[in-house]
């Protein structure tokens, strides 16, 4: 007698092989069978006619550290098909730590996941220091699977305390790194995480930035010890410092025999030779014989700003550059004035700002009014019987500047040029920073995007390669056990998706933060069930109360 | 094409000292925000680009004395930077 069998579907395993109509029974969490027709009984039938019945979905690139203690399905990840998350990135973890180092972590976290500070003091109750106890906190609640990476910077934390965010570490204190890695993955930790970019909440630079290369290129000799990987966030502002890590990775990754990532890369019209170059030195490291898998995530990236923070969206306009620059009370003050709204309004072209602001949208999750939410400023301007500078200023000041306006697609947005790139045999899909951002923008969905976009509209990818780059490839990559295909023996997560209409929803504020924070999320779109270790976890619309996920086994 | 050829035919070193801003454009940002993205040319014709946060890019504008983007084009590169 099987647990579950799902009957019917199109069976897409994972390895990249053509779909077929067929059965996959699963038993005692495992995939049990895979066949055409798969004879035996079962508890639970799941028909799958007209369905695609795939691996779960593995999420390299997350931040669902603080999340996961409330919350084990990282929602809304696994309603997407998501079965297994990878968080940790950026340098960032939530252990090891000391008790008293907690502050400044948290201070790190909230700059980066833009988490409330309730989600730190109400949420949960914080019992470990180390990385094994971090390990069992999650692994009491899981819907979904774990794999997480320890952060250099905690590392440094816990070693060096005050000086990890002053100095480089002495000879004693790179041992002393070296065996904290160590315990941590002993203890599960799936790699160790970096960062070359990222900043605390007072701006200043995580302490994973003030390692010299002699620090990381110890605490790599560990991960060699392992055969686990190094993922680090490189200067991807700047191309040329990009290249030079990837140069720098392709040592590492050679010298201690390890698997190395970055992320993100992106593409955008600023910069068009920026992916193409980064993407020809990761072939030529290759070639060499390293492993620098480059991250690239699927959707594209929108732009949103208010007139409450400065922003430099609107800065080819003079005057407007000028109010941005003001403190928050001169700056309320200014637009208050009608002649110098009048005068910003000038600036925005006879048009009235038409072009320039026209198809900004207003968005909800703060001050907005809930009839304004979702339409284009165009659209409010003609009703108010204003241009839309006019709207925008006299919007802003009318609900004290908290209102956020999106411009969408303004980065990594071109079809023509992503879909090549994500069929790339060099490339990692990922990078969507799950559970990160959490005020400005969702970072759920991109593996629905991945198919409506890539899969359905632009023919980059086959369905079958596509599941493949976000199944069995990231299992590889990342060493995860068992994991990616749908082979008798392999873990049974398994997602079932109509492959027409897989998709994620429009983005729309949620407020289920702890302190009633908002986030922006997007609902899952034409997925039907997801199984977790041979559980069903999410179904017919709803989550349900299996808890089979697990910190992952690792190859 | 011989080592000799190879070398004759690549651009010769230059530093930032007479680089100069070829064009300047906002990009998206990975975490959503506006960001502003410097070209630049440096005296042996090649291009570079770097891509600075909001706060820099105010301050970069301020730097060089910029009332807004499009000023920014046309300015040699080192002397902002170093007033920055």
């Amino acid at each position: 007698m099987y647990d579950i069998l799902i009957k019917g579907g199109t069976v897409v395993d994972g390895s990249g092989a053509p779909g077929f109509t067929g059965d996959v029974a699963v038993k005692d969490g495992r995939i049990a069978a895979v066949g055409p027709a798969v004879a035996g009984e079962a508890r639970q039938t799941l028909d799958a006619a007209g369905r695609i019945v795939a691996p779960g979905f593995i999420d390299p690139h997350t931040h669902f550290d603080v999340q996961l203690l409330w919350d084990g399905a990282a929602k809304p990840a696994l309603e997407h098909g998501v079965t297994c998350v990878i968080p940790g990135n950026c340098s960032l973890s939530l252990a090891p730590l000391k008790i008293a180092d907690r502050k400044a972590l948290v201070g790190m976290f909230q700059q980066i996941e833009e988490m409330p500070p309730e989600a730190f003091t109400e949420a949960f109750d914080w019992t470990w220091e180390d990385f094994a106890g971090y390990r069992d906190a999650i692994a009491r609640n899981l819907q979904l699977n774990v794999a997480p990476l320890v952060g250099h910077s905690v590392i440094r934390l816990w070693v060096m305390g005050a000086d990890a965010n002053q100095r480089a570490a002495k000879p004693d204190e790179i041992a002393g790194m070296q065996e904290l890695l160590r315990q941590c993955l002993e203890a599960g930790a799936v790699g160790l995480s970096t960062s070359f970019v990222d900043v605390d909440e007072d701006g200043r630079p995580v302490p994973s930035r003030f390692s010299a290369f002699d620090e990381l290129d110890a605490l790599c000799a560990v991960l060699g010890d392992f055969g686990r990987m190094l993922q680090i966030v490189p200067e991807f502002y700047a191309t040329d410092i990009t290249l030079a890590r990837i140069d720098q990775l392709a040592d590492l990754s050679i010298r201690h025999g390890i698997p190395t990532t970055f992320s993100p890369l992106f593409d955008n019209n600023g910069t068009p030779d920026n992916a193409p170059r980064a993407l020809a030195r990761v072939e030529e490291q290759f070639a060499r014989g390293a492993r620098v898998w480059p991250q690239v995530q699927t959707r594209p990236i929108d732009i949103s700003f208010s007139l409450l923070r400065p922003s430099l969206f609107l800065s080819r306009l003079p005057r407007w550059v000028r109010i941005m620059r003001l403190p928050l009370a001169e700056r309320l003050a200014a637009l208050k004035n009608p002649a110098i709204a009048d005068k910003m309004v000038e600036d925005a072209g006879p048009d009235g700002g038409l072009a320039i602001m026209g198809e900004l949208v207003v968005r909800g999750g703060d001050a907005a009014p809930a009839g304004y939410v979702g339409r284009t400023l165009a659209d409010i301007a003609a009703e108010r019987g204003e241009g839309p500078a006019r709207a925008l200023i006299n919007l802003s000041l009318e609900n004290g500047l908290d209102v956020a306006f999106l411009a969408a697609g303004r980065g990594h947005d071109a079809t023509d040029r992503i879909g090549p790139m994500l069929a790339s045999p060099f490339v990692h899909i990922g990078a969507s920073d799950g559970g990160a951002h959490l005020a400005s923008f969702a970072t759920y969905g991109d593996t629905g995007y991945l198919f409506s976009e890539f899969v359905r509209k632009s023919g980059s990818l086959s369905l079958e390669a596509a599941v493949r780059k976000i199944t069995a490839d990231t299992a590889e990559i990342w060493g995860l056990k068992d994991r990616g295909l749908l082979q008798a023996g392999k873990a049974a997560d398994i997602v079932v998706f109509d492959a027409a209409q897989i998709g994620r929803g429009e983005e729309r504020p949620e407020f289920d933060m702890p302190g009633d924070g908002m986030r922006y999320v997007r609902d899952a779109l034409g997925v039907d069930a997801v199984v977790v270790n041979g559980e069903v976890a999410w179904a017919d619309g709803r989550y349900t109360e299996a808890r089979a996920g697990r910190v992952c086994e690792l190859a | 094409m011989s080592a000799a050829a190879a070398r004759q035919s690549q651009p010769s070193p230059a530093g930032l000292d007479d680089a100069v801003v070829a064009a300047a454009e906002i990009v998206a940002g990975h975490d959503g925000a506006a960001e502003l993205m410097v070209r630049l040319r440096h005296g042996n014709g090649v291009l570079s680009s770097v891509t600075l946060d909001p706060e820099t890019g105010f301050d970069l504008l301020h730097a060089a004395g910029a009332a807004s983007l499009g000023d920014l084009v046309g300015l040699a590169w080192s002397p902002i930077i170093k007033r920055l």
